[in-house]
């Protein structure tokens, strides 16, 4: 190695080092995550289909919704189409989106079958016209060439390439730990499919093995918390979420949010953590940190740190009566170990505090509540630093 | 005795003479032979030999040319095959063995990669055109047809008729990595200059039986390998090769189609046409939605049935459509029909017939069954496949005229199986040249998938699904009521009254016809393990196809069970009448003929009168009587489980 060659080596370490360091400290200094201060809601005001959203995927630039009302499009901030059963959709309440990266296609959970989206055509999947195994579809997940379905009935799989239908369930599997036909909650791992039931906890099929493993709250089915962090906080299961590359996965249930790190059990409940309600209606992953989508608002948790963030409006608690309010200001509350939880106020807010589901967009999030879509923009780093 | 008279010879020395004149007819013989095999033999010779040697007729279906146009590729179905031709000496100089039935070929944007897609292996063959070797195989969905290369060369589509998919192949290493949805049957694309690959579909849109079809064309975005578009041909169906023209707004693609008039009664349609030909003109803007319009391309006294091909002339204002059921090739001005379709007054387009002498300058004669048509770089010439003789037809486009044939093999008495094909194929034995049996038997007699409605003058009475004849041998009487005993009656008198409306065929022809109906099959089934063996769902399947108890144990009665009515030992059918409770009020008989099982996975919809849209259906919605066998024990699983037995069939 030549003088001149050892020098560029040595300088390119220095910078690395030094850019890494910089690196460091900024998350030292900042162990917040960026706040989401800004809500754009999309509602029966500017077009939007009245009444609870139930999910929301995105698409690049297209954001699609799962509302009770049908399957909306939203393009550049716009309300583009609403598809209903008249176009070919499998039913009107749409519980689920999944896109097929490959393909393009959108594949829609309808509480009345599965349906694919197209280039502008819809292909329905029934249980009187397919092997679904019922029509009520709550969760549908994308794999390669497969699709999952967790129904009324147990999980279909459809494979795209044969047209070929599996159903997973307690009568077609007798061998499996399915205590419950009824699935609620799909999430695909690299071959793993981690499948929640209500009131059946999680179970977990290994595709490769051809093996299934329980997972289950010890206290069964008991409302209350009889063992802490022993296992699934409950077998009531609304969502799942697999964090890729890894064992461990977190289940969103009536009773509580539960993590499993591929070893053990981590159990949280409103009244010992910044979660908003116990009631989660879905999880999702951002990096490390988790999300829960429950009744009282949009809770944020970073497991390394033990921050919990939750969104909501501020007047939430008016929101919940028959004739509620005008939405108003939002509120960000914060709770970190060993210091007292601090409430920010924002301008704008979510539409409604009972959430039903979120996805990321960039760094947007577009979030599925009881009474509109909305979409929130993060603050910059500077902004956070204010807030604080 | 007198000097002058010859002496006659004596019997030895006439023996003699007759034996030397045989010793040198024998040796000029061998000598003749012997300088033919020492001359230096052709890159085909061996072609040659085993196509002498053998009863196999080529059949070519598509072409392709280098791009200079020095090359002439050549797929034949029939002998699995591909041929390449000097455009210049016009001969074969070589000739591959690929995979089962090729009927698509697509080349490298370079020219030096040819893709075969062998429809019966469910893969494509690559060929290097440097030396003329089958470089490697690829492996894709069901029934491949159709297929082309992105602008890089480095994804390759094609268009699965089984599969109703799009396989896209990552060429760098050979894998399948996407299936795209397509339409019903896809069978044809196209690169097309904006980055898009196009595919047409054969048949229509599984819809509504009481509507009109619809066909579907397809693109693809090859920049993001996904179908992005999908435009609808109202009241078409068959469309197939894509031509494509240039314009300063808009690309503009030209696609022969068949329009049916399927939902009228046949008798009403007496004066009428069952079926028009036509293009469909799609202009695909870059920013506003496409436009599809349609002419006719049959004239006011004569059909030209069965489009097939199409091309556009480079540097010619020419485009051409062969019509494979009337053997002839129409050639279009490009500019007098895009000033049709602009004009104000045209506004019924889709159903004019005497539009298409404004645009269509002349009709020239090809060899029989004109099927895939290429132009070459220059404009010069139009090469066409003529499956029913083997033979590719030259047109001289500066002079719009044929310039020979280029035979593919040494013509011989056709068997009888290819005159009955010859006759398929043709539509010169039906009214007005229409129709042939091929119109509504499209794909080698497999079915166009739409409801007829037969010999009864009322709307809506007795519309039956089409059937096709491919395996057809030994599941006789034929039709939905059986009333024809045999294929002779039903290829004879019963479709010179009621379809052709002629005299038909001769005694003799019709011999022919269904030697060649007989000698249809099926493709390799994909459901099916190549070892035969049945996976655990299929094999449960089966067990349900013959059980004669019910779940509960009871006994199923026999006249309820499966494999009473569809009995594996006459192809899955009894060959009766049966009542099985799906007659409707627009029936007048309540009985209909067994169909065979036999392939049942390719041709949906089901029952006679095609209310089934999926093999599910026929037991979810329409036995709720237990009538259509016993099922109403089954849970899904096992509903699930039947059909995937029935479609390894």
């Amino acid at each position: 190695m030549n003088r001149k060659t050892r020098f560029r080596l040595i300088s390119a370490l220095v910078c690395w080092g030094f850019v890494s360091s910089l690196a460091w400290a900024a998350r030292a200094a900042s162990p917040l995550p960026p706040f989401y201060t800004h809500w754009v809601n999309y509602t029966a005001a500017n077009g939007f289909p009245a009444g609870e959203v139930y999910c929301v995927a995105v698409d690049g630039q297209r954001i699609w919704a799962g509302t009770e009302h049908g399957l909306v499009l939203i393009e550049h901030g716009r309300v583009k189409q609403i598809f209903t059963r008249a176009d070919g959709l499998a039913g009107y309440a749409v519980m689920s989106i999944a896109i097929d990266r490959q393909t393009g296609s959108v594949w829609v959970a309808a509480l009345g079958g599965l349906s694919r989206y197209s280039a502008g055509k819809f292909t329905r999947y029934t249980v009187f016209s397919s092997g679904l195994a019922n029509d009520l579809v709550y969760s549908v997940a994308v794999q390669g060439k497969y699709v999952w379905a967790a129904t009324a009935g147990g999980v279909s799989r459809l494979n795209t390439w044969t047209h070929a239908w599996r159903i997973f369930s307690v009568m077609s599997q007798p061998s499996a730990p399915f205590k419950e036909p009824w699935a609620y909650a799909l999430a695909l791992g690299a071959r793993k499919i981690y499948m929640g039931l209500w009131g059946g906890g999680v179970v977990v099929y290994n595709q490769r093995r051809q093996t299934w493993r329980p997972y289950l709250s010890p206290s069964n089915s008991a409302e209350i918390l009889l063992y802490r962090n022993q296992g699934l906080i409950s077998n009531i299961v609304s969502s799942i979420v697999h964090r890729p590359r890894s064992k461990s996965f977190w289940v969103g249930t009536y009773f509580g949010l539960s993590g499993y790190d591929g070893r053990l059990w981590h159990n949280y409940l409103r009244q010992d953590s910044g979660l908003a309600s116990n009631f989660v209606n879905s999880v999702a992953l951002q990096g490390r940190r988790v999300w829960a989508a429950t009744q009282r608002g949009l809770t944020e948790f970073d497991p390394a740190t033990h921050v919990w963030i939750t969104y909501r409006p501020a007047n939430w608690r008016a929101l919940d009566t028959a004739t509620p309010p005008p939405l108003g200001r939002g509120e960000i509350l914060i709770t970190a170990p060993h210091r007292p939880p601090r409430r920010i106020a924002t301008a704008t807010s979510l539409a409604h505090n009972y959430v039903l589901g979120l996805a990321f967009q960039g760094r947007d999030i577009w979030v599925a509540t009881a009474a509109g879509l909305s979409h929130g923009f993060a603050s910059p780093t500077g902004d956070q630093h204010a807030l604080r | 005795m007198s000097a002058g008279r010859p002496r006659p010879d004596s019997r030895p020395v006439r023996r003699r003479r007759g034996a030397t004149r045989w010793i040198v007819l024998a040796l000029a013989l061998s000598a003749a032979g012997l300088s033919l095999a020492n001359r230096p033999a052709p890159r085909g010779s061996a072609y040659w030999r085993r196509f002498y040697s053998s009863r196999r007729y080529f059949d070519p279906v598509a072409l392709q040319l280098s791009p200079h146009g020095r090359w002439l590729y050549v797929a034949g179905e029939g002998r699995n095959e591909v041929l390449q031709i000097d455009t210049r000496t016009r001969r074969v100089t070589g000739a591959l063995a690929v995979g089962r039935r090729p009927k698509g070929l697509a080349l490298s944007p370079g020219g030096r990669w040819l893709y075969v897609a062998n429809t019966w292996s469910n893969s494509v063959s690559v060929i290097d055109t440097r030396t003329w070797r089958v470089a490697r195989t690829l492996h894709v969905g069901w029934g491949p047809e159709g297929l082309a290369t992105d602008r890089t060369g480095r994804y390759l589509y094609t268009a699965n008729t089984l599969g109703n998919d799009i396989s896209v192949v990552r060429l760098a290493t050979g894998r399948e990595v996407s299936r795209l949805p397509a339409g019903h049957f896809p069978a044809f694309t196209a690169r097309l200059r904006g980055g898009w690959i196009a595919v047409t579909d054969l048949l229509a849109q599984l819809g509504a039986p009481e509507q009109p079809p619809v066909d579907q064309l397809s693109l693809v975005d090859t920049a993001t390998r996904q179908v992005a578009r999908r435009i609808m041909v109202p009241g078409a169906i068959q469309m197939r090769q894509i031509a494509q023209v240039s314009l300063p707004h808009a690309d503009c693609l030209l696609i022969p189609f068949l329009q049916p008039h399927n939902l009228v009664p046949l008798l009403v349609l007496r004066r009428d046409w069952y079926a028009a030909n036509g293009l469909a003109v799609v202009e695909l803007h870059r920013h506003a939605p496409p436009r599809v319009r349609e002419v006719m391309l049959d004239g006011v006294n004569r059909a030209y049935a069965n489009g097939y091909g199409a091309v556009v002339a480079p540097h010619t204002p020419w485009a051409l459509v062969t019509a494979s059921g009337v053997d002839r090739v129409s050639i279009l001005n490009i500019r007098r029909l895009l000033r049709l379709l602009r004009s104000p007054a045209q506004a019924d387009l889709a159903r004019n017939l005497a539009d298409a002498s404004h645009f269509i300058v002349r009709r020239l004669p090809t060899g029989r069954d004109p099927t895939g048509v290429v132009a070459s770089p220059d404009g010069h010439y139009a090469y066409i496949a003529n499956r029913a003789d083997d033979t590719i037809s030259v047109i001289d486009l500066h002079g719009l005229r044929s310039d020979g044939l280029i035979r593919l093999g040494r013509m011989r008495a056709p068997t009888e199986v290819r005159r009955g094909q010859q006759l398929f194929f043709d539509a010169d034995y039906a009214q007005g040249r229409e129709l042939a049996c091929a119109t509504c038997h499209p794909d080698e007699g497999f079915e166009d998938g739409l409801l007829w409605s037969f010999e009864v003058p009322h709307l809506g009475q007795d519309i039956v699904i089409n059937k096709t004849l491919r395996a057809i041998r030994g599941t006789g009487p034929f039709k939905w009521n059986g009333l024809n005993p045999n294929l002779a009656t039903q290829d004879g008198p019963r479709t010179a009254t009621y379809i052709f409306r002629s005299q038909g065929f001769s005694p003799r022809q019709v011999r022919d016809l269904v030697a060649f109906v007989r000698s249809l099959r099926l493709p390799p089934n994909p459901y099916r393990a190549p070892d035969g063996r049945l996976t655990p769902a299929q094999a449960r399947g089966r067990a349900i196809f013959f059980r004669s108890r019910t779940n509960t144990g009871a006994i199923i009665p026999e006249d309820d069970r499966c494999y009473r009515c569809h009995a594996p030992l006459t192809h899955y059918t009894s060959r009766v009448l049966m009542n099985v409770g799906t007659a409707t009020r627009f029936d007048n008989t309540r009985a209909f003929k067994v169909p065979s099982l036999e392939g049942i996975y390719m041709r949906p919809p089901y029952l006679h009168n095609g209310e089934a849209r999926t093999l599910e259906e026929i037991w979810t919605k329409f036995n709720p009587h237990n009538r259509h066998g016993f099922t109403s024990d089954m849970n899904k699983q096992q509903l699930n489980d039947l059909v995937q037995f029935l479609k390894t069939l």
